[in-house]
């Protein structure tokens, strides 16, 4: 999350009215910013990643674990550290072992159990860079339970188990059923108190028409009764009008249901963000990376849990899109369209639905064809000298109206801000994310966020994946790599990650040859993309010869192993080993060299079924546990010793047969 | 006559064919694919009636026994024809790392190694269009991670142990690539698959000390904490590869140029025969070059030269 602003936050009655003014006013920034910045070059690969974390407070006596939702105190005695480290007057980071490197920064975050913390200092691509980044993630969590109480630590589940359920599963204790919430499940306490969040949650719930609706397929075990109706779920309620939601049927037999932003937005995610080196590049990176979300969100799975039920999912994609999915039923299309703009396939947060590169090889049919794109935005955004690929990108995010708006904001454009293309912006929470740069920042480049990844339970794991996918963008770059494939089937992938052990059980849609083709010598264009108008199939520029065959050829139903490591026959070469190609190509010393193949080690087995998955872990764990009923209930007691265990994995990562070395060493010693 | 095959830029416009093969597998599969695929386009391209304007309306024959998409010049053959005016880098010079790895072949005189090395290393500089290179490695013949440190590496070392260089012959190469340093054209200098012991021995004789040594390390973290250690005391950075040791043998290099389905057709098809080049061929030297971004860690310019000596020109060896 960015940085807070404050002021007077309008309710959605007269946020909507503003919604107009926002989206223009947001536009002329980015417009501006956009002349400003698109000459940008040469800027070094520098990249970010983002850690959630949940706070936990175990209560050893009782076995209970519960969320602390002292976010708050935390922040603020992290931040008095920080400023002290800034005055000198702290002690030297070379005592600790990060020598050089900043202390890493603390934000909060949507729930008051949450925390996310990032590195003091952007990453480079210095190889030696690579190796500090797990050392630097224990480092944040050791400075962060530093600042918490003693029997409070930060965790790195995707969720709390038990969130939402009838006990008392949060610290301080605050009973349900606020005015912002409104949930039967939550209380309006769960939140970040800044206006910001409780006014988010309302004005998504508001705009919607009632409160937001996630139903979980629950997993069928052997004692769970069917039909399945959520125990939890209070059809009795009468606080306010959103109670009578339940008794319209917003809960589903089968599903777990919940009602409230923070049964989303409270996920914890592993996030990178790449600077590219120009705005070319960062478009090419948006275009390639975005086939990876889905292939990446299923290696990832590692939420299986939601409300106390184990749940037929395995990931916590969708959950979120739900969670803040403020589209009206017209939108919907469950009501025919009379007041609003259009029918909206898809939540504000959900896989992206655009490709934006200049590259030759982006064919018409690779586009979502039901794409949704404000017109006029993308005829002034063309008026105003942008392309009309990435006019359309822009003009697509801004279908969707801004959430929070403070009206000390409305009272003057300032074109040398981003405030109001922000607010759009950052409340697109797609798999991908182009930023252009800030525009009082003149080192910052153009920048792109890979945002599918869910988080891990230990930072081995989450450096791993961080570092996996900056190598991946090297190689992109480095071999000119083409993962396109139709938008849509991207669409498809992340319904299809969701699925139980969907890495090993599903197969995915991908691209059958990411390879370049050869063109003859003298056709190459020296340096940089020709373009050319054309009548072909090629938005940029004519194909290359031979013509281009059929799209439906180009990719195919692969599994996750044969994506990451290869398919034996040898189609599609893998793309750990493209990886390892890359790195053949560089100079590595051999400590990073070491250091890089035991995280592509752990990728290449997870793809392979010989480590498991969080989510399988977590499962198998439950599974075992002496008091587990086999009725998907997840209960207090079963939670409290998985959040030990999970604790104890942080720490010993699987070493020497101790907990969680299925998931990370496969073999007991 | 000499015959230089380059594979010209493998990272762009053609698919890196080592990412085929079992990864495993210690290999050259990326330098001899890579030339053969270079050779094909080249020959492709060349070849009427695909696209009129592509070729020059040259054809596809044989003058003076070679086919037109090769270039003879100075009594070298360059398979296929290079422009030097073409590809380049596309930023500045001081944008890149370019490293370079020269490996000198087995059975090769030491004695040749001087020109070798300038031959080698003005191909590589007339390519990229700079004037110099940030680092040469020099992997010499035979040579494999040294047998008191690491006695289970020794998989080529016996068939190939008469042909391991000796030291002196080492030490005499070494004070070629020291004058190339002292000219100012390499800038560092690295040695390939030195083993503590032979590194130990090898700098005192060293005016230019390597800052790398280069290893072969395919299952990793199994390096000898004494070579860890020496490297470090001598500030000698241990960088990993995976090249092989004898990376283009005699019957691979026939293969590539001769007649035949995997043969580009330079060489004749049997002795007396006209469609190709007469006589022995005896590859000289492989160098391989890459030109990272630095600050971006992008490869944007990879690629080798080989150079063969073919027909009547095969010198005697001693």
């Amino acid at each position: 999350m960015g940085l807070l602003a404050l002021g007077t936050a309008l309710e959605w009655p007269e946020a909507k009215k503003k919604a107009h003014q926002v989206r223009q006013w947001g536009i002329e920034q980015l417009l501006a910013n956009w002349r400003r910045a698109k000459g940008k070059e040469r800027d070094a690969l520098l990249w970010g990643d983002e850690v959630e974390y949940l706070v936990v407070a175990l209560d050893d006596a009782a076995k209970k674990s519960r969320l602390s939702l002292a976010q708050a105190e935390i922040l603020k005695s992290l931040a008095r550290d920080e400023a002290l480290w800034k005055a000198g007057s702290c002690k030297n980071n070379e005592d600790n072992g990060h020598d050089g490197e900043e202390p890493p920064h603390f934000h909060p975050e949507f729930g008051r159990f949450m925390l996310e913390a990032t590195p003091g200092r952007p990453w480079g691509i210095g190889f030696k860079d690579l190796l500090k980044v797990e050392s630097n993630m224990k480092w944040r969590r050791e400075v962060a339970k530093a600042h918490m109480a003693p029997n409070e630590c930060p965790i790195t589940l995707t969720t709390f188990p038990r969130l939402g359920t009838k006990d008392d599963y949060i610290q301080p204790y605050y009973a349900p059923s606020g005015p912002a919430l409104r949930s039967q499940f939550v209380p309006d306490q769960i939140a970040n108190p800044h206006i910001r969040f409780p006014t988010l949650a309302a004005n998504i719930r508001s705009r919607r028409g009632r409160k937001v609706e996630l139903n979980v397929p629950v997993f069928k075990d052997t004692n769970t009764p069917t039909p399945f109706k959520d125990p939890t779920v209070n059809y009795d309620l009468y606080n306010w009008p959103e109670d009578a939601d339940v008794r319209n049927g917003a809960a589903k037999v089968d599903h777990v249901y919940m009602d409230a932003m923070a049964f989303g937005m409270g996920s914890c995610c592993l996030q990178i963000t790449f600077q590219a080196k120009n705005m070319t590049e960062g478009r090419r990176l948006y275009d390639q990376l975005s086939p990876l979300g889905p292939i990446l969100l299923a290696l990832t799975a590692a939420t299986p849990i939601y409300k106390g039920f184990l749940v037929d999912t395995d990931v916590r994609w969708n959950q979120i899109g739900g969670a803040v999915d403020d589209r009206t039923p017209e939108e919907l299309g469950e009501a025919p369209l009379e007041n609003d703009r259009w029918r909206i396939p898809k939540s504000r947060y959900a896989s992206n639905s655009t490709y934006i590169s200049q590259d030759p090889r982006l064919r018409k049919e690779y586009f979502d064809p039901d794409l949704v794109v404000d017109e006029d935005i993308k005829k002034r955004l063309m008026d105003g000298g942008m392309d009309e690929l990435l006019a359309t990108h822009f003009a697509h995010l801004f279908i969707r109206d801004p959430l929070v708006i403070f009206s000390e904001d409305l009272e003057e454009l300032d074109l040398n801000k981003a405030d109001h293309f922000e607010n759009l912006q950052s409340t697109n929470w797609q798999h991908m994310r182009f930023k252009p740069p800030p525009p009082d920042k003149d080192d910052v480049g153009w920048r792109v966020e890979f945002r599918s990844m869910e988080i891990q339970i230990t930072d081995f794991e989450n450096a791993a994946f961080s570092i996996f996918i900056v190598l991946i963008t090297r190689a992109i770059l480095s071999f000119d790599l083409n993962f396109y494939i139709p938008i849509q089937r991207t669409t498809e992938n992340m319904e299809t990650a969701h699925a139980r052990n969907a890495i090993h059980d599903r197969k995915f849609y991908f691209r059958k040859d990411p390879f370049p083709r050869r063109m003859p010598k003298s056709t190459q264009p020296s340096n940089g993309s020709a373009f050319s108008s054309t009548t072909s199939s090629a938005v940029n520029t004519p194909p290359p010869s031979p013509p281009l065959g059929p799209v439906e050829t180009e990719y195919e139903l692969m599994t996750i192993s044969d994506i990451v490591n290869g398919c034996a026959d040898g189609s599609f070469p893998g793309l750990i080993p493209l990886v390892e190609s890359y790195l053949n190509s560089v100079n590595v010393d051999v400590e990073t060299r070491c250091f890089l193949a035991s995280y592509l080690d752990l990728i290449r087995k997870r793809a392979d079924g010989t480590l498991w998955t969080g989510a399988r872990w977590i499962r198998e764990f439950v599974a075992k546990h002496p008091r587990y009923q086999h009725d998907s209930v997840v209960s207090e007691e079963i939670c409290y010793d998985l959040v030990k265990a999970v604790e104890e994995m942080t720490a010993q990562e699987g070493r020497h047969g101790s907990v969680g070395w299925e998931l990370l060493r496969g073999k007991r010693n | 006559m000499k015959l230089v095959l380059s594979t010209s830029n493998i990272m762009q416009g053609g698919r890196p064919s080592v990412l085929r093969q079992p990864l495993t597998q210690k290999s050259n599969v990326e330098l001899i694919n890579s030339l053969r695929l270079n050779f094909l386009a080249s020959q492709h391209i060349e070849s009427p009636p695909s696209n009129g304007a592509d070729s020059n309306g040259t054809n596809p024959t044989i003058t003076n026994g070679c086919p037109s998409w090769t270039l003879h010049r100075d009594d070298a053959l360059y398979i296929p024809a290079i422009d030097f005016t073409q590809s380049g880098l596309a930023e500045e010079r001081d944008q890149y790392d370019i490293t370079v790895k020269l490996f000198y072949l087995p059975g090769i005189p030491a004695s040749r190694r001087c020109a070798h090395t300038r031959e080698a290393i003005d191909l590589v500089l007339k390519e990229l269009h700079v004037e110099s290179i940030d680092l040469l490695i020099v992997s010499f013949p035979g040579i494999l991670f040294d047998a008191d440190d690491d006695s289970d590496e020794e998989e080529y070392a016996g068939d190939r142990s008469g042909d391991a260089d000796d030291f002196d012959s080492m030490v005499q190469t070494w004070r070629v690539l020291e004058s190339l340093h002292e000219q100012g054209s390499i800038a560092q200098l690295g040695v390939a698959e030195f083993g503590c012991d032979r590194l130990a021995r090898f700098l005192p004789h060293t005016k230019a000390q390597p800052s790398v040594d280069q290893i072969n390390l395919k299952d990793c973290c199994v390096v000898p904490k004494s070579l860890i250690l020496y490297a470090k005391q001598e500030h000698i950075q241990l960088l990993t590869h995976n090249d092989c040791n004898d990376i283009l043998p005699v019957g691979t290099t026939r293969e590539l140029l001769g007649p035949g389905e995997k043969g580009a057709g330079i060489l004749a098809s049997a002795p007396g025969a006209t469609d190709g080049i007469q006589g022995d061929v005896e590859p000289q030297w492989v160098v391989k070059y890459t030109a990272v971004v630095k600050d971006r860690g992008v490869v944007e310019n990879k690629g080798y030269f080989a150079l063969a000596d073919v027909g009547t020109c095969v010198k005697a060896r001693s």
